[in-house]
């Protein structure tokens, strides 16, 4: 029995919660009906139930570790009155019917929690009315709870009732009764990520264990000059090489195809290529920091304190490098990548073949951690056009020194801040200067400076970018990290200039009573001011990320000539909470990540990165670890995003912790020894 | 091309293969065992942990032809109830979970030789397993829990 839905009625719910169910009417939603017309209910989008009482949830955005294939079950299931037993997950397909599915910029909760209670709630709605219909009674007098409808002493589950909710109409948005949220089962629980015991028991399929019939594997050799290309090349040795089948030019360079990935990677390097390097070549660190202070303008006020910070590149080193299995076909094409933005890559599959978009099939498993380097899709590009040249399916694999070398970064930053103090050493005048190269508008460098959360006198926050063909991408936070870096260490500084405690000094110039309530939060919890363990020291930092405020306090001490951080104590404030334990989990990986880029970057000599490897790209290690204290503010506000918010302070709290101790300001990064071991 | 034979979680295998070829590599592309990773090829990430003999090794670093006629185990052949799995899903541990298997399988060697181990201890077995996301707190959480449960199954 199919869902009775006309147009007209998708629309009108489509209006509810502000224009955010746009698309309850789509195509995939009506290909998945047709083939299981007799069993299912599906009242939109999200959510198919069926006759054995499951109920599969359509999760549209990625899974990277964030949590967020089971934050969406848990918000739908729990406005649903569903038993969370029952409760089975799918990934979404690419479609323009969810909007938009980019996962990035922390978004996925709080730009679909409204939307997710709509639609949960409307299907409850149908499957009360479709019991009250059976039974003849006011659909006023049931109620739904755990995959039931009950009334008296009656009682049908959501299973028995799914084909008769299909035959009733969708109902309109003013008879939608949303749970009062003291009413809440699920969300607000620490329910436990429902991949775990695939994570744990190896086997959770990722995109690069995707695994097809006929498949060969694929490196490619791309130009080690950002903007060069391919002269020419001579592939003898490579062909040569056991088990290699094809060596194939792509537009990014030679692609050698072969029985397996390791032969693929051999003999890729077996490729002699000569290559057209282009004007980067005669690029180096130096030049590149001649060219962003170039940028700097003058003074408009006689600043007290004028102090320049610097970020270098940062390679997002995902645990799981680029890949991407395409098995292009005359008929169709099917895409497997760990992808942050389904969407883009299926326009980009679609075009490359040429194919119809409706056989152009993206399946996003679960991602070994996306950072944002995945909302570009170079390696769908890649590996789409191998399998096109090739006839087969095959599984294009970056290796780590391809994903560090030819990847795409996190902009350098490179700043210059002034402040005028006056006579009670509070600023009269603030000016912030961001030299970058944007990801994709001139804003994007200045996130976190421009939208800044204190009152600092006339505040003047300006980007300069700078446009070099070394490829950019997003890295989580965006440029929040690099705003925050700078600007914490100079409040520091000016609290220092000022006579001040930093902590006393920031709560005096926050704007609003709730960041106040975070940052007091922190020092509270973290024990500011009193006494610390001979050796250490704490620092502090406020920032907020897309306007959600954090605070953290830094407790680190120096040995062996290296910072060690002992304690992060950090207070959020994200309004209502759908999974404290992911929230804890997300600030712990912005941590651990933030506290990564005091010891990365990516550097240049002749256009060429000279980082290839974790050896000298070197990640967190668990004894680099801190403990990580999150207080959560409690909140009954609507659900904010957390994946980014926990990076931007630890850098500068761990910094002005250090200065604490060794009296040298560090202000570039990464940090030398010669920074502390003074 | 050589002829190798190898045992892989209790079962023999026959392939023909370069004597190069890591040990990842057969693993993964020839015996569609995926649960051991690539992250690095360096042996410097642990992603690709496996047991020769009971001893962690990294399978990127380890070509084929090393291999002879010991028992390799991956974490296909840890059972899924072993108690340090158990204990990683108590624990929340796994964010992305991309470098899960590696480290379950480096604790594991750990606590065979070391039933108790100390923070330290764990610091020191674990330092060449690498999680981006940072689940470190939880790992070590996770691993004095399973050995928690171990000691009081072994008396």
């Amino acid at each position: 029995m199919s869902a009775k839905l006309s147009r007209r009625e998708f629309i009108k719910v489509s209006a509810v919660g502000g224009g955010l169910l746009l698309g309850f009417h789509l195509p995939a939603t009506q290909k998945i009906r047709a083939q299981t017309a007799e069993t299912t209910f599906i009242p939109n989008a999200y959510l198919k139930i069926t006759s054995d009482n499951t109920i599969t949830v359509m999760v549209h955005r990625s899974e990277m570790g964030q949590g967020v294939q089971t934050a969406i079950p848990m918000i739908l299931a729990d406005e649903l009155e569903a038993d969370w037993s029952q409760v089975r997950f799918e990934q979404a397909p690419a479609d323009s019917a969810y909007g938009d599915q980019v996962t990035g910029g922390s978004v996925s909760i709080s730009s679909s929690y409204g939307m997710l209670r709509m639609a949960a709630a409307a299907a409850r709605t149908m499957l009360i009315a479709a019991a009250a219909q059976i039974w003849n009674v006011d659909p006023a007098e049931c109620r739904a709870e755990n995959n039931l409808v009950v009334h008296e002493e009656k009682q049908l589950s959501y299973g028995e009732l799914a084909a008769t909710a299909a035959t009733l109409p969708v109902p309109r948005r003013q008879e939608l009764q949303l749970k009062d949220p003291s009413a809440f089962r699920l969300i607000g629980t620490s329910i436990p990520n429902v991949l775990t015991p695939q994570y744990v028991d190896g086997t959770a399929q990722f995109a690069s264990d995707v695994r097809l019939p006929g498949m060969l594997y694929a490196a490619v050799a791309r130009c080690p000059v950002f903007g060069g290309s391919v002269l020419n090349y001579d592939d003898s040795q490579a062909k040569a090489f056991e088990g290699v089948r094809h060596v194939v030019e792509i537009e990014n360079g030679i692609a050698v195809v072969a029985d397996n990935s390791w032969a693929a990677l051999a003999a890729r390097d077996l490729l002699d290529i000569t290559w057209d390097e282009g004007d980067f070549a005669s690029q180096n660190d130096e030049t590149l920091l001649q060219t962003f202070a170039a940028e700097i303008p003058s003074a408009e006020v006689s600043p007290t304190i004028e102090a320049t910070y610097f970020t270098p590149y940062l390679a997002h080193a995902t645990m799981e490098p680029m890949n991407c299995t395409a098995d292009v076909r005359p008929d169709g094409c099917d895409v497997w990548a760990p992808t942050q933005n389904r969407q883009q890559a299926k326009s980009v599959a679609t075009s490359l073949t040429r194919l119809s978009r409706d056989v152009v099939n993206i399946h996003v498993p679960p991602i070994g951690c996306g950072l944002g380097r995945r909302l570009k899709v170079d390696y769908v590009e890649e590996a789409v056009q191998i399998s096109k040249l090739v006839g087969v399916p095959i599984k294009l694999l970056w290796s780590r020194e391809d994903d560090i070398q030819n990847g795409a970064y996190r902009p350098a930053t490179y700043h210059v801040l002034r402040a005028a103090i006056d006579e009670q050493g509070m600023p009269s005048h603030f000016e912030h200067h961001i030299v970058g190269q944007p990801v994709a508008a001139a804003s994007d460098l200045a996130y976190g400076a421009s939208d800044h959360p204190y009152r600092l006198g006339d505040s003047v926050v300006r980007a300069h970018p700078v446009t070099l063909p070394i490829p950019t991408a997003y890295f989580r936070s965006v440029s929040n990290p690099t705003s925050a870096f700078a600007r914490e260490i100079f409040l520091d500084e000016m609290a220092e200039l000022a006579g001040q405690d930093p902590y006393e000094y920031r709560m005096a110039l926050l704007r609003s009573e709730r960041f106040k309530v975070v940052l007091e939060t922190a020092a509270r919890e973290a024990g500011w001011g009193n006494p610390l363990p001979e050796g250490h020291a704490h620092g502090i930092a406020f920032h907020t990320t897309w306007g959600i405020p954090v605070a953290q306090v830094a407790e680190v001490s120096i040995f062996r000539d290296k910072p060690r951080i002992h304690r992060i104590v950090c207070a959020i404030d994200c309004g209502l909470v759908i999974n404290p334990d992911m929230v804890v989990a997300q600030v712990e990986s912005g941590i651990a990540v933030g506290l990564s880029s005091l010891f990365n970057a990516i550097t240049f000599e002749d256009g060429r990165v000279q980082e290839g490897n974790l050896r000298n790209y070197p990640l967190l290690e668990m004894e680099d670890m801190p403990i990580v204290d999150v207080h959560i503010i409690p909140s009954t506000e609507m659900p904010e995003g957390v994946g980014e918010m926990g990076i931007p302070p630890v850098v500068p709290a761990v910094i002005n912790a250090l200065y604490k101790l060794t009296g040298q300001r560090i202000r570039q990064l990464p940090i030398r020894e010669d920074d502390f071991s003074g | 091309m050589e002829s190798i034979t190898l045992h892989v979680n209790g079962q023999p295998y026959t392939v023909e293969v370069h004597p190069d070829m890591p040990l990842l590599w057969v693993l993964r592309d020839l015996l569609g065992l995926t649960g051991t990773k690539y992250g690095c090829g360096i042996g410097q990430c642990g992603a690709c942990t496996v047991h020769q003999d009971g001893e962690a090794i990294q399978s990127c670093t380890t070509p084929v032809s090393e291999i002879h006629d010991s028992e390799i185990t991956t974490i296909e052949g840890l059972g899924g109830d072993n108690p340090l799995q158990s204990a990683w899903i108590a624990e929340s541990v796994p964010q992305c979970g991309y470098c899960q298997p590696g480290q379950i399988m480096t604790a594991a060697a750990l606590l065979k030789h070391n039933p108790n181990p100390d923070d330290e201890a764990i610091d020191e077995a674990m330092a060449y397993n690498l999680c981006r996301c940072g689940t470190y707190q939880r790992i070590r959480r996770a691993i004095h829990l399973a050995a928690g449960q171990s000691e009081g199954s072994a008396t």
